[in-house]
């Protein structure tokens, strides 16, 4: 019984869950597996990631295999298993949202209200441009970015605040977090629609985006700013 | 007081041979592999001895590698924007896409270069790429059978590059960061030195008449290009090593003259980091002693101000 409990240590599992189901004949273990596996992911509101999964199944259990099997017997279902920001999540099917929408009046799940157009555009500026500081959306977009609007976004953990600007006053600038990436079904940053377009144009940069035809952008902050930035 | 150790006082960092650096014709295989061990050699006294600045050496490296990435990656920042980054981020905050990539190459060259699934976990994550985790410990396998491998360090470096990208072609980042981890562990150094994605876009890795095409990890003639861009990569270092060297000279000749409480931290943290903030505030020493402390070694010329700017200065060797 001791040797069973020093087995048990370094796997830093709570001593009631039997993962390994030894007892049960290989296929009943799997179903048991993917039971476990659906249950976890179904019963969690953020993506589970796979560390997680791993402590309720056995150890010589792959986890993608499962996860696939999940998915084929989800295959007529309205809703789906997929994998965001390094995890997995149980999610309707697109072609649903419409009757969602229509249903509840506003997106379900989550709380959270949809973003209006503007919101919208100052996340897709930050997630393009990040780091970048209220004052430089703000000379982008040629007009005031007020903080209730960056102040919606952070509520829902779109965006936190990165490093702070070397500019006066020190302002912070504002980068996207992970939840953002779950949120919009993205793995990493450089799968936003057309990023590589817009990398092949030159158009990624900020000092580009602030000096660009808008010409809104030379307030003194800015000049020093594309001092800081000079070559590209 | 921080003293220059005697063991490495004298010692004058090395320079790799003028004719390994010789850039007439094309070198044939051998020859570049030849021209690759003259250079690494020199690189090798350096990479062991740990002279007091060995520590601003790596991290201004790291910073270099992690300049070059920003063009993998596909974005724009430099190198003053990238220190920016890093520097003014507050504890525990998001330094940014950018400013992540930085974190990785000085995660690189901080650590002893040995690899578990956990950090090329951490470090996949920085880079911004995604990858399963299943794949890591493949990865691992494959990382201690390529540095146990008889194979000659360069080799290895470029065996590592092309199976990460031949797995996946969107993480080059993670094969050239894997590349000069491999590269330490077959050389047996005590710390990873971050080189060879300096180069990636160099003359070493140019196709020859192919319109200015880069050679990418694994296809043809990479190896030969990575013995050429290995030469490359430790001059400039050993150049740079020489420079840090001088400079850390005078630094620790004028430390008697600081009369700061505090000064022995901020010597300390000037030999081994890149930069360091000139609002520095440590237990003995308050932000005014330290803006004193750091006006007074601008004076004696003994640091400088690398961001340029009036305000948020950042010293550095």
């Amino acid at each position: 019984m001791s040797q069973a409990s020093v087995r048990r240590k370094p796997n830093d599992q709570p001593a009631l869950l039997d993962t390994e189901l030894e007892h049960l004949p290989p296929e009943l273990r799997w179903r048991e597996w993917m039971g476990r596996t659906e249950a976890v992911i179904f019963a969690a509101s953020e993506p589970v990631p796979r560390e997680v999964l791993a402590r309720v199944v056995g150890r010589n259990c792959n986890i993608d295999l499962i996860v696939d099997d999940i998915r084929a017997e989800l295959a007529g279902r309205p809703y789906e298993l997929v994998s965001v920001a390094g995890g997995w999540q149980h999610r309707t099917r697109k072609v649903f949202g419409d009757v969602i929408h229509a249903a509840f009046g506003a997106p379900a799940g989550q709380g959270t209200k949809e973003l209006t157009q503007s919101e919208a555009l100052v996340l897709m500026c930050i997630a393009y441009f990040q780091p970048i500081t209220r004052g430089e959306l703000s000379s982008f977009f040629g007009k005031e970015v007020s903080r209730d609007l960056i102040g919606v976004l952070r509520t829902q953990g779109l965006i936190a605040s990165g490093p702070r600007s070397p500019l006066p006053g020190a302002p912070y600038t504002y980068v996207t977090t992970k939840n953002f990436l779950s949120q919009f079904g993205l793995d990493t940053l450089r799968q936003l629609p057309d990023f590589e377009a817009l990398e092949d144009a030159g158009l990624l940069s900020k000092e580009k985006l602030l000096a660009g035809d808008t010409s809104l952008g030379f307030i003194g902050a800015q000049s020093d700013k594309s001092d800081i930035f000079s070559d590209d | 007081m921080i003293r220059l150790d005697p063991a490495t006082a004298n010692l004058a960092p090395p320079t790799v041979p003028g004719w390994a650096l010789e850039t007439v014709g094309v070198p044939h295989d051998a020859d570049a592999a030849f021209r690759a061990g003259a250079a690494l050699a020199s690189l090798d006294s350096l990479a062991r001895a740990q002279p007091a600045w060995a520590g601003a050496w790596r991290q201004r490296l790291a910073l270099k590698c992690a300049a070059a990435s920003m063009r993998l990656a596909g974005r724009a920042e430099n190198e003053a924007a990238l220190r920016d980054a890093w520097q003014l981020c507050p504890a525990g905050a998001d330094p940014g896409p950018a400013g992540a990539i930085f974190g990785a190459w000085r995660q690189l060259a901080l650590q002893p270069p040995a690899v578990s699934t956990d950090r090329l976990a951490k470090v996949t994550e920085t880079l911004g790429l995604a990858w399963d985790d299943e794949a890591f410990a493949d990865l691992c396998k494959e990382i201690e059978e390529v540095a146990g491998s008889p194979r000659p360090a360069p080799f290895a470096a470029a065996a590592i590059a092309a199976h990460v990208v031949a797995i996946r072609p969107e993480a080059e980042l993670l094969a050239w960061w894997l590349a000069d981890l491999v590269l330490a562990q077959s050389l047996r150094w005590p710390r990873s030195v971050p080189l060879l994605i300096v180069q990636a876009f160099g003359p070493a890795f140019r196709i020859e008449g192919g319109g200015g095409k880069r050679i990418r990890p694994g296809e043809k003639g990479f190896e030969h290009a990575v013995c050429l861009a290995l030469v490359q990569a430790a001059a400039e270092a050993c150049r740079l090593a020489t420079e840090l060297s001088r400079r850390s000279e005078k630094l620790l000749a004028v430390t008697p003259k600081l009369r700061a409480k505090g000064a022995g931290d901020v010597i300390f943290l000037l030999l081994n980091e890149d930069a360091v903030p000139g609002s520095l505030t440590t237990k003995n020493l308050s932000r005014f002693a330290a803006r004193r402390l750091f006006e007074r070694l601008q004076q004696l010329e003994a640091v400088r101000e690398l961001s340029g700017r009036p305000t948020f200065r950042l010293f550095g060797l």
